[in-house]
């Protein structure tokens, strides 16, 4: 596609940019940024209070790198990218009239929120009628799954070993105890739980994990959204990184040598 | 020779490696956050927070968080700050005994207040602290510099330049003071916890060689005080 004329003159006036389309859209942006700043002073001017603009922090998100380059028909830089992002919420931080709302809009994509709505299993009722739930945990390369009973006296039993003998070291009980202690409900439950593989540590998140995922079926939701917010629920992603080549592990090199 | 070879080889294999990820990563997406332990937070009603807080509960409905770290708790025995001093502590990722030593030196910093306590007369009893924790939180806070020195190069010659710290880093130097300052200046005999009690004592008291090193740090940033100008940020 010829971008130049007849005489040779390029047609839009950041050709010899190389990006030319990037670099007007961040012109754009810029001079809605000035206006909205220059808006703002007038409000400060007027002894108006500053608005502030709602945004739904929900439904939103920027435009990926690939679909901004989908967009403008150039390939962008990282840096170029993290810059265009930059202005954009600086340009959301100030109160925004409803025409850079528009704008602003062409940028952003509505993400469907569906916190995937986990399905929180009813009770099981053993023998002697006692509620009690079953659920899995893991950390690293520790397996873990714990049966929690109601009406107990809050003793814990791991691999059929009290807690005590099990896990020696004061940190690993604190974390057992964690769920427990963060619902209040410290001596009411017992728990049988069987956990292998991965080392001490390893072993206690990876019961703690399955502690709190069981105890999710005694409690009220409003709970199980505030244990989420604790970080009780979620697995934790953090696992050994590989050793490279040419380096000695994952991240200490070889020793330098200079000659 | 074998190590010229073995050299060559590495930083051929180095060169044809294609970068695979950057320096700096988590295995956590960047939209995770951090999670809120207290638990009194979130037994607070709607109505008592501020707007700010009110935001943040928004955000956090809908954000993902990330799994709470295993030296995090919401137990009352649980204080972020020990922790970060024990880790500070500890050499070759051994918690056991970085853990074990700081419990002891709570436990002589207790007992020395104690005595310190049953000798004083009557009116005095009220003024001393007994609480480690509190000792701890104030020695600590006694210690920081408020100033820190950079170096910066201008034609040539370096210059020490005062700057404005930042809290980690100004929480960082306190802890990491009292530490080399516990491992270097000791008889042979004396252990690691009764050291760092006497230590924080002091600090607590505004005594002490970690609270002369940052005096010395201010005055080293006062006599510099001409080259601030140097300073970009």
């Amino acid at each position: 596609e010829i971008q130049w004329g007849e005489d040779g003159r390029p047609f839009h006036f950041l050709f010899y940019t190389g990006k030319q389309s990037y670099y007007s859209l961040m012109h754009e942006t810029y001079e809605k940024l000035l206006n909205a700043q220059k808006y703002q002073d007038q409000l400060i001017a007027q002894d108006l209070p500053p608005q502030k603009n709602k945004r739904n922090l929900a439904g939103s998100r920027w435009l990926t790198k690939i679909e901004l380059e989908e967009m403008l028909l150039e390939k962008l830089t990282d840096n170029d990218y993290s810059r265009f992002i930059l202005l954009l919420e600086k340009l959301m931080t100030l109160p925004c009239g409803d025409m850079e709302e528009k704008y602003v809009q062409k940028f952003s994509k509505e993400v469907p929120v569906q916190l995937q709505k986990v399905v929180i299993e009813p009770l099981k009722y053993d023998e002697r009628g006692v509620a009690f739930s079953t659920a899995e945990g893991g950390r690293k390369t520790a397996r873990a799954t714990a049966v929690v009973y109601d009406n107990g006296t809050g003793k814990i039993t791991v691999n059929g070993i009290d807690i005590l003998h099990y896990f020696p070291v004061l940190q690993d009980r604190e974390q057992l105890l964690f769920p427990f202690q963060f619902l209040d409900r410290v001596g009411k439950h017992d728990m049988v739980c069987t956990v292998s593989g991965g080392g001490r540590s390893a072993q206690a998140g990876a019961i703690r994990l399955a502690s709190a995922k069981a105890l999710r079926s005694f409690v009220t939701e409003k709970e199980v959204e505030f244990m989420r917010q604790a970080g009780l629920l979620t697995p934790d992603p953090r696992v050994k990184e590989r050793k490279k080549p040419g380096q000695e592990g994952a991240r200490r090199k070889f020793t330098w040598k200079k000659r | 020779m074998a190590a010229p070879s073995a050299a060559g080889l590495a930083r051929r294999l180095r060169a044809w490696l294609p970068r695979l990820t950057q320096v700096r990563w988590s295995r956590y997406n960047p939209s995770y956050l951090e999670p809120e332990v207290n638990k009194e937070l979130y037994q607070k009603p709607l109505e008592e927070l501020s707007e700010e807080e009110k935001e943040k509960m928004e955000l956090k409905a809908v954000r993902p968080i990330k799994a709470a770290p295993p030296t995090l708790s919401s137990s009352v025995f649980s204080d972020p700050m020990i922790s970060k001093f024990t880790n500070m502590m500890m050499k070759n990722g051994n918690k056991v005994l970085a853990r074990s030593l700081m419990s002891q030196t709570l436990e002589a910093i207790k007992r020395k207040q104690l005595e310190k306590y049953h000798k004083a007369p009557e009116d005095e009893k009220e003024a001393i602290e007994c609480n480690p924790y509190v000792i701890f939180h104030q020695a600590l806070k006694n210690c920081q510099p408020i100033i820190g020195l950079n170096s910066i190069t201008r034609g040539g010659k370096t210059y020490q330049v005062p700057v404005p710290l930042k809290d980690n880093r100004k929480r960082f130097l306190a802890m990491k003071w009292l530490i080399t300052e516990c491992r270097e200046n000791k008889n042979r005999r004396t252990l690691m916890p009764e050291k760092l009690s006497q230590e924080l004592l002091q600090a607590f008291n505004n005594e002490g060689p970690v609270i002369k090193k940052k005096h010395v740090l201010h005055k080293m940033a006062e006599a510099n005080r001409a080259y601030a100008h140097f300073r970009w940020w």
